[in-house]
């Protein structure tokens, strides 16, 4: 809001007359928005059509999901592994972004360079670096025989192994959103803390981590909505037994053949997507999410 | 003292799995061993050569340049309409736009496998440069609405009231000025295409295979070890990146 009240002030004056700067904006965002409906909207809107028309018209598809209970635990799944994944990101995540935004100099450039870097990695490439960490043959099962436990556990395509893949492959998103809000915190709100007389452990209980929550919310918004939805690492790490929303999807289209369902499916994904989107926005405003 | 040893231990929790392939791609095992049996550089030989990865790889150059260009073209104006002018339906514009960014991705590809399967796109570079073009728009439009809003107007004043007409000044000092932004904003879009897995997996078929979609049928299908070869030359490319990209910021404020 404020940043459009702004704009309005600084506006040459010869822009300013009601319809024809109205013109001018539509004429500008027209491409972008009629590209943005018809490529992106329409075929969206498809999914949802095909979710209640294919094979026939009815609203089986959703009973189906919220009946049959191998559909209703891949849901509770793919929320509660989400949840996992959004506080182990919190967890590892919190302590390198303090340490990014406190810390001046070789350290906090080091530290980002490391968060820079993994996050323009590629997913498949640290998917695939994973593959090779929790294999049959990798550094894990080859310590455990080195230190005679025996035969490793198996990582490899099982709940444990995806949310540790997603973990890792999130936590850049995690990092930088926490970043983002710590950076903004005056330095000299600790420093009054600390004058007077709070130990450096009570000033950041009661000072830097009450400021830094707005990151803690961005953060974890960004890295839960993305996990719901996660598919490749799901889909290469984990298993079958324990599936996540897009492994099902991914299941219903290449093995069935069943659009309809997967579509219907899709649609429930887009729904809690949105919902948790929409709350955010009813308490943070979206436009602090990508202000 | 204790923040900075868990900082570390984040970092390297980042940084270590990543490292992996670089021994790998130098490995002579022909499945994913680690520590490798032995090195050679047998699979560089075998990536430079093979047809198989060397199309894939071109064809994401491609469908990047295609969808960076196809996404310039509508955000750039785009964004100048945002933030210089206020119109009602500001709020559901901005919701339009950022809409690719919040539908996931799995979402998107289905409706492009439908969508674009009846319009004969799917297995088509055009089919996913278009997808890729469309989910790059939100991530392109935050950065450059992002250095618009930052620019100062009056240097735009200042130009026309020396004489310069609209298009002289904007062909002479507001595109130099927004230059660098909209870099960044287009290197956005065509790392967002070229990173993209999941829409290219679903719509790219046998004729539009694009890097991380040939990845990922290496690992279900075969486990191919280019791919450990493929992975190590991408790392390498972000790390040039990362550190180009800090040499030219610490540069540039030194400048200024």
């Amino acid at each position: 809001m404020a940043g459009e009240l702004n704009a309005a002030a600084v506006r040459p004056a010869s822009l300013v007359g009601g319809a024809r700067r109205n013109a001018t904006a539509w004429l500008l965002l027209a491409p972008a928005c009629l590209a943005l409906v018809l490529l992106f909207v329409v075929p969206i809107g498809y999914v949802l059509l095909l979710s209640v028309t294919d094979p026939r018209l009815s609203l089986a598809h959703y009973e189906r999901i919220f009946t049959v209970p191998v559909y209703t635990r891949v849901m509770v799944n793919t929320f509660v592994t989400s949840l996992i994944v959004t506080a182990l990101c919190l967890v590892i995540g919190y302590p390198v972004a303090y340490v990014m935004a406190r810390r001046a100099g070789w350290v906090s450039t080091l530290l980002l360079t490391i968060v820079a870097m993994s996050f323009w990695t590629g997913f498949l490439v640290r998917t695939y670096a994973w593959l090779v960490i929790l294999g049959s043959k990798g550094p894990v099962a080859g310590a455990y025989g080195a230190l005679g436990l025996g035969k490793a556990p198996q990582l490899l395509f099982s709940t444990f192994g995806s949310t540790l893949g997603m973990t890792h492959i999130l936590l850049p998103y995690m990092i930088l959103a926490l970043y983002a809000a710590m950076r903004k915190i005056d330095a000299n709100h600790l420093k009054a803390a600390a004058s007077l007389g709070a130990r450096p452990a009570a000033a950041f209980r009661d000072v830097f981590l009450p400021l830094s929550l707005p990151g803690v919310v961005n953060g974890s918004l960004l890295v839960f909505v993305t996990c719901l939805g996660f598919f490749v690492t799901p889909v290469l790490l984990g298993t079958p037994r324990d599936m996540m929303i897009s492994q099902l999807i991914n299941q219903q289209i290449e093995e069935l053949l069943a659009f309809g369902f997967a579509s219907a499916v899709a649609v429930v994904l887009l729904i809690a997507t949105c919902a948790v989107v929409a709350i955010y926005n009813h308490y943070a405003g979206l436009d602090r999410l990508w202000g | 003292m204790l923040p900075v040893i868990l900082a570390v231990l984040g970092a390297l929790f980042l940084l270590a799995p990543i490292l992996v392939v670089v021994p790998m791609s130098f490995s002579t095992a022909i499945s994913f061993a680690f520590p490798p049996p032995g090195y050679w550089l047998g699979y560089y030989a075998k990536y430079f050569t093979s047809e198989e990865w060397l199309e894939p790889t071109l064809n994401s150059f491609v469908i990047a340049l295609g969808a960076m260009t196809f996404t310039m073209l509508l955000v750039v104006p785009a964004a100048f309409g945002y933030v210089r002018y206020r119109f009602r339906g500001k709020t559901l514009v901005n919701l339009l736009i950022m809409a690719p960014l919040i539908v996931p991705h799995v979402v998107s590809a289905l409706a492009y496998y439908g969508f674009l399967g009846r319009a004969k796109l799917t297995g088509t570079l055009l089919g996913v440069m278009v997808a890729h073009g469309m989910l790059a728009v939100p991530v392109a439009f935050l950065v450059i609405s992002a250095t618009l809003k930052g620019y100062d107007q009056n240097l735009e004043k200042a130009a026309m009231s020396s004489g310069a007409g609209p298009f002289r000044t904007f062909v002479h000092v507001t595109l130099p000025v927004l230059r660098p932004g909209m870099l960044v904003g287009a290197l956005f879009a065509f790392l967002s295409s070229f990173n993209e897995a999941v829409v290219s997996i679903f719509i790219g078929g046998r004729a539009a295979v694009t890097l991380p979609k040939k990845m990922y049928e290496s690992i279900r299908l075969e486990s191919d070890p280019v791919i450990a070869v493929v992975s190590t030359l991408l790392v390498g490319a972000v790390v040039l990146g990362v550190l180009i990209s800090m040499f030219l910021r610490r540069r540039s404020t030194h400048a200024a």
